[in-house]
């Protein structure tokens, strides 16, 4: 088992890639130790965290905080994406142009760039369980001020406002590594992940068809839209206060312990982020991730006009549709991340860079024909395959960010989340604001850019297990790749222990060759 | 792995196939032998509120038989040049079909032959967006094809534009209760705070 410096920047992302070298469903005892003294529903760890993961169950506190976390997630991307299948409709109330949407779009994934780097601090402070709370509940009044807007500039900075709600990411990972045992908070963590972006296409389905109901009570579609949202602005309020009155910071409920922790040695936060900065994997996963989060993000906001102009569908069979796509993250995600590891039992990380390569770019060429597609049938189609590659894609991406660095993992990760929200509202800019080209078309280049983008994964190498078409550098073993995260001095206090464990645990990453490397003894 | 690779080629090949439609009526072979007027109040008008009046009739110049397959005339509100401009889903199409221009319908009448000048008279819907509008009708034959029409303003279409003014489908009812579940959120969250806060403080203390 990995040591960990308590406290040390980057720790509470630990599991935030649900790749970690061990991934079970929960932790056998003499691996874990199992307190006996505690009385809670799941075996616990001697810190109190689960060591168990039960799906259909709300036990307090520790499968409670799965739910109210994921949810909480799954609301926020409600709200973020709650405009783009009423867009029909708003486009013509505030008289808005294609620039306007587009911007608009930019602007609803922007905001949580931000928001989410100063999450973190915020967790750090208050507590993840008010870190979720403080951000569901002030972000509840920006839903509701869509009831003001009357024009392009408010619709822009309403959307803007409502995006920072995405930062629940942050407090949902966090709030289940306080909970859950480090060897299944991959897993835990992955499934959360995944089932909050589900809400991306859930509320494609949800608001035409609050629409339909509102406006058939008698509201004029110009209002109906507008009282529309008031349902996501609820769920907000209703998840603040579910997270206050059920939730609990740690296992025992106790947060000044919490805060406690914080005083054990610390690394340096300037040498981690030195070492993700310098690091050119982190650069070209960056890239890659902006090209499949990045697209999945910039898909839920435009898929669903996409479908009500080109076939002159109904608003809510485009909604219908346009759910398809966010809804497949249920099972694409994971499975992505489940092909990731497949293919490295039987060829190491060489399978890994491959199967994240074929995934992206499988979803880059039917994102190329979805937007050339002229008939509704093979337009769907399409759009289904183009959403399990790139979802699948986003999962197997985390199936390589673990292995870039151990130390500096958290950043590492959060660089790669921040790239995707980029890559969204950089596609969307250049594809989806400019009247020039349509929708369709703009999803083509869409795609044409997701293949192009991908092609720097080649670039992957590692001198330990090699890259797409290298061979591994001779002699070198995992021990030497990691060491190099920490000086002569560092070595000499003994900081990079961890690093040996895990180097150690990365053998698999051979693939079939493990036997075949001689291992040095160790230093 | 093969039955992936088998059903990748089949969606290839699907997406290769390209699904034929038929075509729609072409606008540039339509002749406008129909004569429209709309009459409505000076200034912008106001949707919801305020009315047109549309009168249509058969071309008096237009040669005898013309108006023979025509059963039903189909009055729309079309947009002008101006208010297409950045708006993708109002673009003008040759192809009937796939034409976004006439997107509001006016008024639907079966067709009197004899030359006498039918009218309606609309009130602009809720629905109807800001922008400058003028008014086309189509005449329909039996298969309800298209086969001529009439607009009130020029074949470039620059004159005799009139402006809509669109509700804002904002109330002050919905603005009040908007302001009030904010408020609660707020105050909600701040009251636990503080509370769980003094709650801590009083246990600590003892």
């Amino acid at each position: 088992m990995s040591t960990e410096i308590e406290g040390s920047p980057g720790t509470s992302m630990h599991g935030v890639t649900g790749r970690e070298p061990v991934l079970a469903f929960s932790v056998a005892s003499p691996m874990v130790p199992t307190d006996k003294t505690a009385h809670f529903d799941l075996p616990v760890d001697s810190e109190h965290k689960a060591k168990k993961f039960k799906l259909f169950s709300f036990a307090n506190p520790h499968m409670r905080t799965f739910h109210l976390s994921w949810i909480s997630f799954f609301t926020c991307f409600v709200s973020t994406f709650a405009a783009a299948p009423l867009v029909p409709i708003i486009r013509d109330n505030l008289n808005l142009t294609k620039g306007d949407i587009g911007n608009a779009g930019v602007a609803s994934v922007s905001g949580s760039i931000f928001s989410r780097l100063v999450m973190g601090a915020v967790c750090d402070l208050l507590g993840p369980r008010y870190g979720c709370a403080f951000l569901v509940m002030m972000t509840a009044p920006t839903v509701f001020c869509m009831s003001f807007v009357s024009s392009a500039g408010g619709y822009v900075a309403v959307r803007f406002m409502i995006g920072f709600s995405l930062a629940t990411f942050v407090s949902c990972q966090y709030w289940m590594s306080t909970m859950f045992n480090s060897q299944i908070i991959g897993l835990v963590n992955g499934t959360a992940a995944g089932w909050g972006n589900m809400g991306g296409g859930a509320t494609q389905l949800l608001m035409p068809l609050l629409f339909e109901i509102i406006k058939s009570a008698g509201a004029t579609p110009f209002t109906a839209w507008r009282i529309a949202f008031f349902i996501p602005g609820w769920l907000h309020i209703i998840m603040g206060l579910l997270v206050l009155t059920l939730g609990q910071d740690l296992p025992d409920g106790n947060l000044s312990t919490l805060q406690k922790k914080g005083e054990v040695a610390k690394d340096q936060f300037g040498k981690v982020l030195w070492y993700a900065v310098t690091n050119y994997r982190t650069w070209i996963f960056v890239l890659l991730y902006g090209y499949s989060m990045g697209v999945e993000l910039s898909t839920d906001n435009v898929i669903a006009e996409y479908f009500y102009d080109r076939f002159d569908l109904k608003l809510h069979t485009a909604g219908v549709i346009a759910a398809t796509f966010g809804m497949a993250n249920l099972l694409a995600r994971p499975f992505g991340g489940f092909a990731s590891d497949y293919m490295a039992r039987h060829f190491g990380m060489r399978g890994r860079l491959w199967t994240l390569w074929t995934l992206q770019t499988m979803g880059g060429v039917f994102c190329i024909l979805l937007g050339r597609a002229t008939s509704l049938p093979v337009a769907i189609a399409h759009m289904i395959i183009f959403s399990i590659g790139a979802q699948a894609a986003c999962g197997a991406t985390f199936g390589v960010v673990p292995f870039i660095s151990r130390r500096s993992l958290g950043i590492i990760s959060g660089l790669t989340g921040a790239g995707g929200n980029f890559g969204s509202g950089l596609t969307q800019l250049l594809f989806f604001t400019n009247a020039k080209h349509s929708t369709g078309t703009g999803l083509s280049y869409m795609g044409i850019m997701i293949v192009a983008c991908t092609l720097p994964v080649a670039f992957v190498h590692f001198p330990q297990w090699g890259s797409m078409f290298l061979p591994p550098s001779k002699g070198v073993v995992e021990e030497q790749y990691y060491i190099k995260e920490y000086s002569e001095d560092e070595r000499e206090k003994n900081m990079h222990l961890g690093n040996i464990k895990f180097a150690e645990n990365c053998r698999s990453e051979r693939g079939n060759r493990v036997a075949s490397v001689a291992t040095p003894p160790h230093a | 792995m093969a039955i992936l690779q088998r059903f990748l080629l089949a969606s290839v090949f699907v997406s290769c196939l390209v699904a034929t439609c038929y075509g729609g009526v072409s606008f540039k072979s339509l002749h406008p032998t129909l004569t429209v007027t709309a009459t409505h109040k000076e200034g912008v008008l106001k949707a919801g509120l305020d009315n047109i009046t549309v009168t249509w009739a058969l071309d008096p110049s237009a040669p005898a038989g013309t108006d023979a397959s025509y059963k039903t005339i189909k009055v729309k509100l079309c947009y002008a040049p101006v208010s297409q401009v950045d708006r993708g889903w109002r673009k003008t199409k040759d192809d009937l079909t796939k034409d976004k221009t006439c997107s509001h319908k006016i008024v639907a009448k079966p067709y009197i032959a004899g030359g006498a000048v039918a009218t309606a008279t609309w009130t602009v819907q809720r629905d109807v967006p800001t922008a400058k509008y003028f008014v086309r009708a189509y005449a329909h034959n039996a298969s309800d094809m298209e086969v001529a029409y009439g607009q009130t303003t020029s074949t470039e279409k620059k004159t005799n534009l009139f402006d809509i003014e669109a509700v804002t489908g904002r109330h002050v009812s919905l603005d009040i209760a908007s302001i009030c579940f904010s408020a609660f959120s707020v105050v909600s969250l701040f009251g636990f705070f503080f509370l769980e806060r003094r709650k801590t403080r009083i246990a600590e203390a003892k």
